[in-house]
C-alpha cells in the first residue's frame, strides 16, 4: 500500500492526468464488456471508431485553438453550413463532388479567419465572439437549405463515408488516421506547433520573442475552421443526407472530448493524443446508451455532466500533484 | 461654451443609442402603425422577459465571468413552473418555486466557478447541458400547456392596453438596479470583476459573493421564467435555446465589459432596446422570416464587433 503510495508521488503532474484518462477509458469499456457481449465484437469496435472518427477530426482542430487562445465553439455550426453547402452545390447546381468540397473546405477555412480576426484583432473573448459567429452561422445554413432535407449522394462520393480502404479499413477512419498524423506532427515537430503553445501559455511573452501572435491566432481558428468542414463532409458522405441542424450537437460534445484530452482551460495545454482518448471515451458512452437503450432525452444531460465531472477531476488532480511537489 | 456642451452631450450618447434613434425613424417611415401605442406595447411584451435575463447576465460579465446556461435555467425553471401549476399550488408559490429553482441552479454554477476555481464558461456550458438535457427528459420532449386562467392574466395584455408582462419584468429590472447600485451584491460585484485579489486583500469575502454573483443571475432567471411562461401559455422544453447569448450580447451592446468590471443594467436596457427594435423592425419592412435569425445573428455579431472596439479605444485613451 505505502509503496504503491510513493510511485504515485513520483510521477509528474502531467503523467497522473494521462494516467487517470486511460484509467477512465479502461473502466468504460469494462462498463460496456458488462452491459453487452457484443460490445467487444470487431463490429462493434469499428463501428465505435468509425463514429469517433467525425468528433475526433473536429476535436483536432478544436485541440489547436483551445491551446492557442480559447474553444471554438462555433465548429458545429461550421460543420454544419459546409455540408450543407456541399450539399447544395452536388444536387441542385450539379457540380462535380471534387470541386463542391473543395467549395465547402475553403468556406470552414473562411469562417475560422472571420473567428481568429474577432478574437485576434478586435479583442473580443474567444468564447463570446464564437459563440455569436455559431448562432449567426446556423442561420445562415438555415436560410441556404430552407428547412428541407437534402439526400441521397452520388455513389463516389458517398465513398468518403461509406467506401472501405482496401475493402475492410473504413474510410472516416483513414481520413481520421491521416488528420491526426498530421496534427501531431505539426503539434510536436514543427514550429507552428511550438508557436501555438507558446501564444497560448503566454501570449505577451510569446509577442516579445518575435512570434506574430495575431497570425497564430488566426492560423488556429482556420485550422479549426478547416477541419470543422472536412468532418462535415464526412458525417454527410456516411448518413446520405443533410439538415441544417446537423451539427448542433457537436457543441458539447466536441468540448467535452478535448477537455477529457486534458486540455486546460487557460490554454498552452493538451495534446491530440489525449483528444482521441476523449472522443473514444465519449463515443462508448454514447455506445452504452444506446445498448441500454437510455432515451435520447438524457444524452445532452448526461454530456453536460461528463463535462464538469473532467474539469473538475482534473483541477483537483492537478491542485494535489503541485502541492505535493511543493 | 455653448457648442463645447453640446458636443459633449452628443459624445456622451453611447452609439448604440444613436443607432436605436436612426432606426426607429426608418422604421415609422415604412410603416404608419410602427409608432402606435398599440404596436409598441406588443414590442415591450415580448422583450421585457430578455431585459431580465440581460441584467442577470450583466451581473455575471460585470464580475469578470459568463453564463451561457442562463438560457438552460430560463427552461429547467419554466418546466418546474408549469409542474407546479398543474398540480393546483398558489401562484405566490409558484413564483417561490420557479425563483427557488433559478436560485438552486444558479447556486450550482457559483460553486463550481467560485469555491472550486472553475473556468465559467466550460462550467456553465456544461450545465447549460444539463439543464436542457432535465428539461428536455422531465417534459418529455413536449410542451406543457397552461390552464390556469390567473396565472395566464400575468404575462397577457389586459383589455389589449394593460402589459402585464411588461410591468412585471419593469419591476424585475428596477430591482436589479436598485441591487446593483445599493447593496453589498451589487458593490462586490463590480469589486471583484475589477480587482478580485485587491478586495479580498480588503477584507471582502470575494468567494461567497463571487457564488452570490451566479446564484443571483439565477434567481432573476427564475423568475423571469415565471413570466414568460404566463406569457407563452406554455413550457416549452426548447424555449430557452439562444436565450443566453441575446442576453450576453445585449449587455455587451450596452457598454458592459468583461474585463474590467465596468458597465451597469441600466446600459443593458439600451442593448436590449436595439435588439427589439431591429427584430420588430425586420417585420416591419417584411423580411421573410427564414432570413431573420441569419441577418439578427449577424448584425449582434457586428454590433459587438464595433462596441468592443470602441470600448477598448477609450480605454487605452485613459
Amino acid at each position: 500500500m505505502s509503496k504503491n503510495k510513493v510511485s504515485i508521488h513520483n510521477l509528474s503532474v502531467d503523467q497522473i492526468s494521462n494516467l487517470s484518462r486511460l484509467l477512465a477509458l479502461a473502466l468504460i469499456i469494462v462498463l460496456g464488456v458488462i452491459i453487452s457481449d457484443s460490445f467487444l465484437s470487431v463490429e462493434n469496435l469499428t463501428n465505435i471508431l468509425t463514429n469517433a472518427s467525425v468528433l475526433i477530426i473536429i476535436g483536432v482542430g478544436q485541440t489547436i485553438a483551445i491551446v492557442t487562445n480559447g474553444p471554438d465553439l462555433s465548429s458545429g455550426s461550421i460543420l454544419t453550413i459546409c455540408a450543407v453547402l456541399v450539399a447544395i452545390l452536388m444536387k441542385s447546381f450539379g457540380i462535380p463532388y471534387p470541386i463542391a468540397i473543395l467549395a465547402g473546405l475553403s468556406l470552414g477555412a473562411l469562417i475560422g479567419v472571420v473567428n481568429g480576426v474577432m478574437i485576434s484583432k478586435v479583442g473580443i473573448p474567444s468564447f463570446v465572439s464564437t459563440y455569436g459567429l455559431m448562432w449567426a452561422v446556423f442561420g445562415f445554413a438555415y436560410v441556404l437549405l430552407h428547412g428541407y432535407v437534402l439526400y441521397d449522394f452520388n455513389s463516389s462520393f458517398r465513398f468518403i463515408g461509406n467506401g472501405s480502404l482496401f475493402g475492410f479499413i473504413p474510410m472516416p477512419i483513414v481520413i481520421m488516421a491521416l488528420v491526426v498524423g498530421l496534427g501531431i506532427f505539426v503539434m510536436t515537430k514543427t514550429t507552428y506547433g511550438r508557436r501555438f503553445y507558446a501564444v497560448g501559455t503566454n501570449s505577451v511573452c510569446a509577442k516579445m520573442s518575435g512570434i506574430n501572435v495575431d497570425k497564430t491566432v488566426i492560423l488556429a481558428f482556420v485550422s479549426s475552421g478547416f477541419l470543422s468542414a472536412l468532418a462535415g463532409i464526412v458525417l454527410i458522405a456516411r448518413i446520405n443526407a443533410v439538415q441544417s441542424d446537423i451539427g448542433s450537437n457537436y457543441l458539447l460534445s466536441v468540448l467535452a472530448t478535448v477537455y477529457m484530452g486534458g486540455a486546460s482551460t487557460e490554454g498552452g495545454e493538451g495534446t491530440i493524443q489525449g483528444t482521441i482518448i476523449g472522443a473514444l471515451i465519449i463515443t462508448i458512452v454514447y455506445n452504452c446508451m444506446n445498448l441500454l437503450a437510455v432515451p435520447s432525452e438524457w444524452r445532452e444531460a448526461v454530456i453536460g455532466l461528463l463535462i464538469i465531472l473532467t474539469i473538475l477531476i482534473d483541477s483537483f488532480a492537478k491542485k494535489r500533484a503541485e502541492k505535493t511537489i511543493i | 461654451m455653448n457648442k463645447e456642451n453640446v458636443k459633449r452631450f452628443i459624445k456622451s450618447v453611447p452609439p448604440v443609442l444613436w443607432a436605436i434613434i436612426i432606426l426607429i425613424i426608418v422604421f415609422s417611415n415604412f410603416s404608419k402603425n410602427y409608432l402606435t401605442y398599440r404596436n409598441l406595447v406588443i414590442i415591450l411584451q415580448q422583450t421585457s422577459v430578455l431585459l431580465v435575463v440581460a441584467s442577470a447576465a450583466t451581473f455575471v460579465l460585470i464580475s469578470g465571468g459568463l453564463d451561457l446556461s442562463l438560457g438552460g435555467v430560463l427552461t429547467i425553471s419554466g418546466v418546474a413552473v408549469a409542474f407546479a401549476l398543474n398540480a393546483g399550488l398558489p401562484i405566490y408559490v409558484v413564483f417561490i418555486i420557479g425563483a427557488a429553482v433559478g436560485f438552486a441552479c444558479g447556486a450550482i454554477n457559483g460553486t463550481l466557478i467560485s469555491y472550486l476555481g472553475l473556468a465559467p464558461f466550460i462550467v456553465t456550458l456544461g450545465t447549460q447541458g444539463i439543464f436542457f438535457g432535465l428539461s428536455l427528459v422531465l417534459s418529455k420532449r413536449q410542451g406543457i400547456s397552461i390552464s390556469n386562467e390567473t396565472f395566464i392574466k400575468l404575462g397577457d395584455l389586459i383589455n389589449g392596453k394593460i402589459p402585464m408582462a411588461a410591468i412585471l419584468c419593469g419591476i424585475l429590472f428596477l430591482f436589479a438596479i436598485f441591487v446593483q447600485n445599493h447593496t453589498r451584491l451589487g458593490r462586490y460585484t463590480y469589486a471583484i470583476g475589477g480587482n478580485r485579489e485587491g478586495s479580498r486583500l480588503s477584507g471582502v469575502n470575494t468567494k461567497f459573493w463571487h457564488f452570490m454573483v451566479y446564484a443571483f443571475a439565477g434567481f432573476l432567471t427564475g423568475l423571469a421564467a415565471v413570466i414568460l411562461v404566463a406569457r407563452l401559455e406554455v413550457a416549452d422544453p426548447i424555449v430557452g435555446s439562444q436565450w443566453e447569448f441575446e442576453a450576453i450580447a445585449a449587455a455587451i451592446l450596452g457598454g458592459t465589459s468583461m474585463d474590467i468590471g465596468r458597465g451597469d443594467v441600466k446600459g443593458t436596457l439600451i442593448g436590449v432596446l436595439l435588439f427589439t427594435i431591429v427584430r420588430s423592425g425586420m417585420n416591419v419592412i417584411r423580411v421573410p422570416s427564414i432570413l431573420q435569425p441569419a441577418i439578427l445573428g449577424t448584425i449582434l455579431v457586428l454590433a459587438i464587433v464595433l462596441q468592443v472596439s470602441i470600448t477598448n479605444r477609450r480605454i487605452n485613451h485613459e
